[in-house]
């Protein structure tokens, strides 16, 4: 029972960080209608930029990540900028176009860090907390502390600002929104950039938890992609529940799989996602035809 | 202040199709002109050509004193100009208070939104009672309400209405029809596309008739009313 | 004809002959870039041709060598029987992929065939059954009537082979009926199915011929190299694939070869800057996919395009009239059979009532006329009669059938078709396409003719299309056979849409608008063809707001308001009902100047 606990503890820090990747992902489609497969590679470059920073530069580990978000945030832009043609036009080849820049994140990675990753130590070096018999690492509640901190934040910006409202319509009715004064190819460039924040976050966040390397991109974007479906495309607070329910599915895959933790993780992900496609919160997308 | 709208020569391409063919004429300030004619006829690009939504090929815009050729779209509302697009298109997942807010984006929300607002439930009290809904739950001719509205909150000194009466019943049509005839009287300039001409002429004083995207007549209404060209190809009778 | 023998046989002497000049590493290369070439065209035909995203193909490929390595390396196979079971089982992977695409499109699509790819890999890595990290050795050469295979140079002929019957068949899928409904799919699902493109069926179709194409490559690949590893199979050769597909042309077979061919010679060529290639290959499908969406196979398109603007022959293509010799016009009489039955449907989205009880009768051979303000459900009536909405509640009788729960596609072969009121036709296809594919009534599930009976396939398509250049005739299209739909007027696009309706002969026809955005003039063509269809056998049902076209069409008028009938039966006695005049005319002056038809206009 201790280790049934345990391993749900372990699981919702991990799955804070894909939460964090999952808000990034459904910001950017909400407002943008776009899935980005960059996103992997920015929580990526993220989580580079803030070891480099902090390790290399001995910056402390907050300014690190400001640092991290600033330079990943400018990323982002850029991203967006060279597809902001196809905007609203195809989305199929949008998607392509992002994995495109996926594979050009990674290479970059590769030629500036190497291929081979860095081990970051965790920045709190506290012992751990002993609650029920249940340990807990100070750095999680850390993580966990910060992701709920930037979802607040993001929810805030989203309802009660006029740039937040203005993202919305954009995604809603993009030329209604420029009838009305709104520069749609900026509101989407803040998106992105924030949706690019997210990840860095995520991956600043995470470099205590996980090896830092080039390949690392892959399984946490597709977790955090896959946990943004499960609680619904598009939805904020799914996106937090689908992230943090992944996070502990993993740590169950991991306990009693193995190494076929993934596998076992995806087929139980396909099967949700067949039952109930528009995940728990999310949009009709099934297609009836 | 005389804002009155001039165009001159204006033309629209789309891929090889000529949409809109020398296309010229003036709305002087606080009044109200009707471009009407059958679907194809290139009233709808002509107006999204004026509000920079459509390409331009070729012509001159000016408003008031200002070239407003080079103007683009997103800055047509800082020059005054009030857009109601075909089809209504309000933002459907946000509440009808938040779509009238976002007629005035280019304002202060604070300090510029409270009087339009008023102004806006008054003019529509349906939508004051609305307020909180989702706009993708408003019927058509609650939707087409909060489209005028949501132009009227930049406190527009033109308005461009693009088909409002497009899928409303006669009632509502009539219904819209009086909203206008009462902006129209407080000053506000209107430039009516309609392919209801009916409407159109009980709104506007003068009308073009635009047909294979030229204009192919224009006039007073009453003379265009009466006229049989008009009566047969245009009214569907 | 003539000049396109030439130029295969030329083409096939150069492949007989390219070995010769080859040095043994070259050759190498070249057979690589065959198996990749086939691996591109397979995700070329699902995602270019049928819109079916399909991020697992280089799962298949590995599915297949694999399985090919297993069979042969630890359980004692030959390699022939172990082929044969690596693609049959590679297919059945295809289809088990495919399941998802029956839900879901696009990005979770995408993310779905991923992760089902990056699960196979993780599988691969893991299990003592494939050899775990290291791979599979010892996959023997494949036997080949006393040609030893062990040479790359031989095994290039092999593989040409193989190649060259999977290119043809690949493009006679394309141009064929079921080439034609997958594009039409691709276009528009919906209104794919209301054709009668049997839309899951036609989707499996595709994962399951990508997948065959994955298998072929994933044998071709373990007898060749005959050693297999998780690392060939990884994410980045499948970044790789989809490069080459963006890059040559997904839209295209030979785009997809072209593409395949030119990266494997270019990442050989940079081998030493592996990372260099792989930003280089990202920022090109980028670039690509900004610049020049239908990848290098399309570049000759759009220099045509440009080359020939406003000197098209479309330009002159004149609308004929409609053909309405051929038919007799009348009204049914009183006791008709019943053809189409609305049994007290209600509607419910989300809270939203957009239909409560609605009952209502449309007889054989009537014009029955829907009219209402907007918002009172019209639409979504006809929606709920076509399958694209499931009624909360309440049934659907066509001809004494019950058909409730049936998908659109189901509905449009027992004989229901359907316009729409923003237009949908096939925006990459032809009009003469358009109307092709709902005249085609043949079954997924006769694919196999495909493989063993292709002749059957190209007569029965020659008959097809000389069925739909009369439809055009009758239509007044003949002219605008060739052209694609978004260059003509609206006015033509809508008659388009009418013929391809009338295409899949079917029972009751149902108008969502049809006089939407027309002139009077084309109101009158509009009520002319609309009788004639009738007159033909057709039962027709018309959503309309032009009062004057409904009152002189039609002999049955239903009136929605707010989701419910208000009133119902012939113009004269709608048009006095109290309550249509308070609901929807508003005021009843407004009807003074359009005549109330008497009884004999009506017949008329």
């Amino acid at each position: 029972m201790q280790l049934f606990f345990q391993t749900i503890v372990g699981g919702l820090s991990l799955g804070a960080i894909y939460a964090l990747v999952a808000l990034g992902f459904s910001l950017v489609y909400r407002t943008m209608g776009l899935v980005n497969f960059a996103h992997a590679g920015v929580v990526m470059i993220g989580a580079h930029v803030a070891t480099a920073f902090s390790l290399v530069a001995k910056l402390p580990f907050a300014l690190a990540m400001v640092v991290a978000i600033a330079i990943t945030g400018g990323v982002g832009l850029v991203i967006e900028r060279v597809l902001r043609p196809l905007e609203n036009k195809d989305f199929d080849l949008m998607l392509i176009g992002t994995i495109g820049f996926g594979t050009v994140l990674e290479a970059l990675a590769i030629l500036i860090w190497g291929a081979t990753g860095t081990a970051v130590a965790s920045p709190v070096r506290t012992a751990p907390l002993e609650v029920l018999g249940i340990r807990i690492r100070t750095y999680d509640l850390v993580v966990l502390a910060v992701a709920a901190a930037a979802t607040v934040l993001l929810v805030l910006f989203l309802q009660k600002t006029k740039r937040g409202a203005a993202m919305q319509a954009v995604a809603m009715d993009h030329e209604a929104a420029t009838a009305v004064g709104i520069h749609v190819g900026r509101s989407n460039a803040i998106a992105f950039a924030i949706g690019a924040g997210l990840a860095a976050l995520a991956g600043g966040l995470v470099g205590p938890l996980l090896y830092v390397s080039p390949a690392m991109g892959g399984t946490l974007g597709i977790k955090g992609f896959a946990g943004a479906i499960m609680g619904g495309f598009g939805s904020i607070p799914g996106a937090i529940l689908g992230g943090l329910a992944i996070g502990v599915l993993d740590a169950f895959a991991a306990g009693h799989f193995q190494g076929y933790s993934e596998l076992v993780t995806f087929l139980v992900f396909t099967l949700i996602i067949m039952v109930r496609p528009t995940g728990v919160f999310g949009e009709r997308t099934v297609s009836r035809a | 202040m005389t804002e009155e709208l001039r165009v001159e020569g204006l033309s629209v391409h789309y891929g090889g199709v000529r949409a809109v063919k020398d296309v010229s004429f003036r709305v002087p300030a606080g009044q109200a002109v009707g471009i009407i004619g059958a679907n194809g006829a290139g009233k709808t690009s002509t107006l999204r050509a004026l509000m920079g939504l459509a390409p331009r090929s070729s012509g001159r815009i000016g408003l008031g004193d200002k070239d407003m050729t080079g103007v683009r779209a997103r800055d047509m509302v800082r020059h005054g100009l009030g857009y109601v697009p075909e089809g209504r298109h309000v933002f459907p997942g946000l509440s009808v208070e938040k779509n009238l807010l976002l007629g005035a984006y280019t304002q202060n929300w604070r300090r510029n939104t409270r009087e339009p607002l008023a102004e806006v439930f008054e003019l529509f009290p349906v939508l004051a009672e609305m307020r909180g809904r989702l706009a993708g739950a408003l019927s058509g001719g609650q939707q087409q309400m909060l489209a005028i509205g949501r132009a009227l909150m930049s406190r527009p000194r033109l308005m461009l209405l693009d088909e409002p009466s497009m899928g409303l019943s006669p009632k509502l049509v009539s219904d819209i029809a009086r909203v206008l005839v009462r902006l129209r009287d407080e000053g506000i300039g209107l430039l009516l596309v309609e392919q209801n001409a009916k409407l159109t002429f009980e709104v506007a004083g003068e009308c073009l008739v635009m047909e294979n995207g030229e204009v192919a007549m224009s006039g007073r209404s009453e003379q265009l009313r009466h006229d049989p060209r008009v009566r047969r190809v245009y009214l569907g009778l | 004809m003539r000049y396109r023998l030439g130029a295969v046989a030329v083409a096939a002497v150069a492949a007989w002959l390219l070995p010769y000049g080859l040095g043994s590493y070259a050759i190498h290369i070249v057979d690589i870039a065959i198996i990749f070439a086939l691996l591109a065209m397979g995700l070329g035909l699902a995602m270019g041709i049928a819109g079916q995203i399909n991020l697992a193909q280089v799962a298949f490929f590995g599915v297949s060598a694999y399985a090919v390595a297993i069979l042969t390396a630890k359980s004692g196979f030959g390699f022939w029987p172990a082929a044969v079971i690596a693609i049959l089982i590679t297919v059945a992977v295809g289809l088990l992929v495919g399941v998802p695409a029956l839900r879901m499109q696009s990005h979770y699509l995408g993310i779905v065939t991923l992760g089902l790819a990056l699960a196979f890999t993780n599988w691969v890595t893991n299990a003592e059954l494939s050899g775990g990290a290291e791979g599979l050795s010892g996959i023997p050469v494949p036997p080949m009537f006393g040609i030893d295979l062990f040479s790359e140079y031989l095994y290039y002929y092999l593989e040409i082979v193989v190649f060259a019957v999977a290119l043809v068949f690949g493009l006679f899928v394309v141009r064929t009926p079921i080439g034609r409904r997958m594009r039409a799919m691709r276009d528009d699902p919906l209104a794919a199915g209301a054709v009668g493109v049997e839309i899951p069926q036609l989707r499996m179709l595709a994962f399951a011929i990508a997948s065959v194409y994955g298998g072929l490559a994933g044998v071709l690949y373990a007898g060749l190299i005959r050693y297999v590893a998780p690392e060939t199979f990884s994410l980045a050769n499948m970044f790789l694939l989809l490069a080459m597909v963006i890059i040559g042309g997904r839209q295209s077979l030979y785009g997809c070869v072209v593409g395949a061919v030119g990266l494997t010679l270019v990442r050989e060529a940079l081998v030493e800057f592996a990372t260099f290639a792989q930003l280089a290959f990202g920022a090109i499908v980028v670039l690509m996919v900004v610049f020049a969406p239908t990848g290098l196979a399309g570049i000759p398109a759009r220099i045509r395009q440009v080359a020939t603007r406003g000197r098209s022959t479309l330009a002159r293509a004149q609308l004929q009239p409609f053909d309405s010799t051929s038919h007799m016009v009348s009204s049914p009489a009183a006791d008709a059979p019943v053809l189409l039955e609305i049994q007290d449907v209600t509607m419910r989205f989300r809270g939203l009532t957009a239909l409560s009880g609605v009952s209502l009768t449309v007889r054989e051979g009537e014009i029955h006329g829907i009219v209402g303000p907007n918002g009172s459900g019209k639409t979504t009536l006809f929606n709920v009669i076509s399958g694209i909405y499931r009624a909360t509640a309440g049934r659907v009788v066509l001809d004494s059938t019950v058909v409730s729960r049936k998908r659109p596609y189901e509905l449009s072969l027992l004989g229901v078709a359907r316009t729409f009121q923003n237009l949908r036709l096939f925006s990459t296809l032809t009009v003469r396409e358009n109307v092709l594919v709902s005249l085609d009534r043949t079954r997924t599930r006769w694919a196999w003719r495909y493989a063993l009976w292709p002749i059957g396939v190209w007569r029965a398509d020659v008959g097809l299309r000389a069925r739909a250049d009369a439809i055009l005739a009758q239509f007044g299209l003949a002219e605008f056979a060739d052209a694609i739909p978004s260059a003509l007027p609206y006015g033509i696009q809508r008659r388009v849409e009418i013929a391809r309706a009338m295409g899949g002969l079917p029972k009751v026809l149902l108008l969502d608008e049809p006089a939407a955005g027309l002139n009077a003039g084309e109101v009158d063509q509009l009520a002319q063809i609309v009788r004639a269809i009738r007159g033909g056998g057709v039962t027709v049902v018309i959503i309309e707001h032009n009062m004057g076209l409904v009152m002189s069409l039609c002999e049955q008028i239903t009136v929605l308001a707010n989701g419910a009938i208000i009133a119902a039966g012939t113009p004269a006695q709608v048009v006095a009902d109290p309550a249509v005049i308070e609901a929807y005319l508003g005021d009843a002056s407004i009807m003074d100047d359009i005549p109330i038809p008497s009884p004999t206009e009506v017949a008329g």
